[in-house]
């Protein structure tokens, strides 16, 4: 297999190419990269708890309906500056995050599973009937938010927001994962009772991946409710945790960059099949399903295998230590 | 109103015993929460739909057949969703699950009706309420009633006194020493899978008259079971049983005292009641982990 470059060159002639982006795009085109950048966010989060700590949650739609309602509802509300409300969002939305793990986190991951499915079916009961605060079925516009001193359109600044949340968020997930958290976090998933035994505190570890995905997901969904300039509750329903599981899946269980590539796949995949309303449930629900049986590892296994310089040790290479970067360990 | 809250409650508690009997059931022999259930019990609603409404069939026959049909789905399930991840980490089953149960609810949408529409089905024994005193009761809560405790009885015998349903109570008991004196566990699993989705249209074909059927219920009543199974002790057929009456009950009284619109979330205060405060449930015993 040809070399395409490492994976730093690669994801930086990514990230130069995305930055410029808006200078050729139509707002389209644009609008929907600005959804993909808000796609990698939540998937690198929730391949945190899933891929990484081996945590099984339905929560990451409902949480991601939290933030979006959140920052819209403050700016509507309350006449918040957007900013200020993206970060008030994040914050509300990982203390949410906390209250509901907190309890299922100390027994088994089955708990945590349903204990989330049963979250995700309240968020949506709240957003649906507690019409005095959430606007009720119909949902509520937002307006777009403005970036006055710099010389942006409100998609512009959004995309650019987006743009460098995501950059920053893959990569302090990439540096997290190779952390004494990350590590901890692989020894739960690989086997709760050996982590134990090393003395890792499984309930601490655990809410803090939980924690950490509630973070991202909350910074997604205020991203998301500025980019549509609307937000409404079905689009936090559990077919929006199928698609993010499949995107965390199909590029890869437990890789950071898998989920940036499974992101940008699935993204298409959705706007290809935009036309196919009923398809999409079936078609979703069968990736997901063949990639866990035919390729568990993901896409990014590929590239991890045969692609020098992408493979993804779990600690920092060794500054004296002149083997290869992809020497086997 | 409060006997009418509770012997209400009390029908549709059957109906959460019966789905959550048929999610324990799978649990205990495979330990693993088929989170395709509910859509199990979506498709049977929609088999006996199909049976009874469009091509005629005599009701009791189309439960029948509904409940067969929906055993080979269970089967089915097991081989795509279960089989070629029985020895894959617990996530992957439940990706696998879920997946499936999206490609199940895709396609009722796309054979039966889109969202929001509610099939309706006719009861078995007309529709008029009957009146006792202050208690109003529809026929179909009598048929659910009767039609519950008929499942459970069979269920009981098949457990006791079938060599099929021991050989099940082995391998759920211990897979490996199973194996070793013969019983073929992978079949034994197929069988469970089925048995399971066999409960749950049981209950569906039951229920359809009173709730009408429409695709999306499935994910709604897996997590009434779970919280039925819960409240039980995870993983006891008898708290099952227990946990789903009592789901019922609470779920009525919760709508009838408080706000109706709290029927509908009174799984997840459940659930996380009981995590928080009896993790255990009623009659569950402290699990060993499996190392």
């Amino acid at each position: 297999m040809p070399s395409i470059g490492t994976r730093a060159q690669v994801m930086g002639a990514a990230f130069v190419a995305l930055a410029l982006f808006p200078l050729v795009a139509n707002p389209y085109l644009l609008y929907v990269v600005n959804l993909g950048l808000i796609y990698v966010v939540l998937a690198v989060g929730l391949n945190l708890l899933l891929g990484f700590g081996g945590q099984f949650a339905f929560a990451n739609a409902a949480l991601f309906g939290i933030g979006a309602y959140a920052t819209g509802l403050l700016q509507v509300r309350l006449q918040w500056p957007y900013l200020l409300a993206v970060a008030a969002g994040a914050v509300f939305t990982t203390g949410i995050g906390l209250l509901v793990a907190l309890p299922a986190l100390r027994l088994s991951g089955l708990y945590l599973a349903m204990a989330t499915l049963a979250f995700a079916q309240f968020t949506q009961w709240v957003l649906l009937n507690w019409e005095k605060v959430t606007f009720g079925a119909g949902g509520f516009k937002i307006p777009p938010p403005r970036f006055d001193p710099l010389p942006l359109t409100s998609a512009q600044g959004i995309y650019y927001l987006s743009l460098l949340v995501a950059a920053l968020l893959a990569v302090l997930a990439w540096n997290i994962v190779r952390s004494r958290v990350g590590r901890a976090l692989v020894a739960i998933r690989d086997s709760e009772l050996a982590a134990e035994a090393l003395a890792i505190d499984l309930a601490r570890y655990k809410t803090i991946a939980f924690v950490l995905s509630a973070f991202y997901a909350g910074i997604a969904g205020a991203l998301y409710s500025a980019t549509l300039n609307f937000v409404a509750p079905e689009g936090f329903d559990l077919f929006q945790m199928v698609v993010q599981f499949s995107m965390v899946v199909v590029g890869g269980l437990g890789s950071v960059w898998g989920s940036v590539l499974g992101a940008g796949l699935l993204l298409a995949m959705q706007e290809g099949l935009r036309a196919f309303k009923g398809a999409q449930e079936i078609a979703f629900g069968l990736l997901l399903m063949l990639c866990i049986i035919f390729l568990p590892e993901g896409l990014i296994s590929f590239l991890k295998r045969h692609m020098p310089g992408w493979s993804e040790p779990l600690r920092r290479p060794d500054a004296r230590s002149d083997a290869p970067p992809n020497a086997p360990r | 109103m409060l006997a009418y809250l509770l012997v209400s409650g009390l029908a549709s508690g059957c109906l959460y015993a019966l789905v959550a009997v048929g999610l324990v059931v799978v649990y205990k022999s495979t330990t693993v929460v088929n989170f395709a259930h509910g859509e199990l019990f979506m498709i049977a609603g929609f088999f006996a739909y199909t049976l009874h409404v469009l091509l005629r069939v005599p009701y009791l026959l189309a439960l029948l057949l509904a409940v067969l049909a929906s055993f080979a789905l269970g089967m089915l399930t097991e081989r795509l969703a279960y089989r070629p991840l029985m020895h894959a980490p617990t996530i992957s089953l439940v990706l696998a699950a879920v997946g499936f149960s999206f490609v199940l609810k895709g396609l009722a949408r796309q054979l039966w009706g889109g969202q929001g529409d509610y099939i309706p089905f006719p009861p078995l024994l007309g529709s008029d309420p009957i009146i006792f005193g202050e208690i109003v009761l529809v026929p179909q809560q009598l048929v659910v009633v009767g039609g519950t405790v008929l499942c459970m009885l069979l269920f009981a015998a098949f457990f006791r006194w079938t060599r099929t349903g021991k050989t099940m109570q082995a391998t759920a008991e211990n897979a490996k020493a199973a194996r070793l004196v013969g019983i073929r566990v992978e079949r034994v699993y197929a069988l469970t899978w089925g048995l399971g989705a066999a409960a749950a249209a049981a209950a569906a074909v039951l229920m359809a008259p009173l709730t009408f059927v429409y695709p999306d219920i499935g994910m709604s009543l897996l997590v009434k079971a779970f919280a039925a199974a819960v409240l039980g002790g995870f993983g006891s057929l008898p708290g099952a049983i227990l946990g789903g009456l009592s789901v019922g009950v609470i779920e009525q009284l919760a709508g009838g005292y408080l706000h109706t619109s709290l029927m509908e979330i009174s799984a997840f205060v459940i659930i996380m009641a009981v995590l928080i405060v009896r993790p255990t449930g009623f009659l569950g015993a402290r699990g060993l982990r499996r190392v």
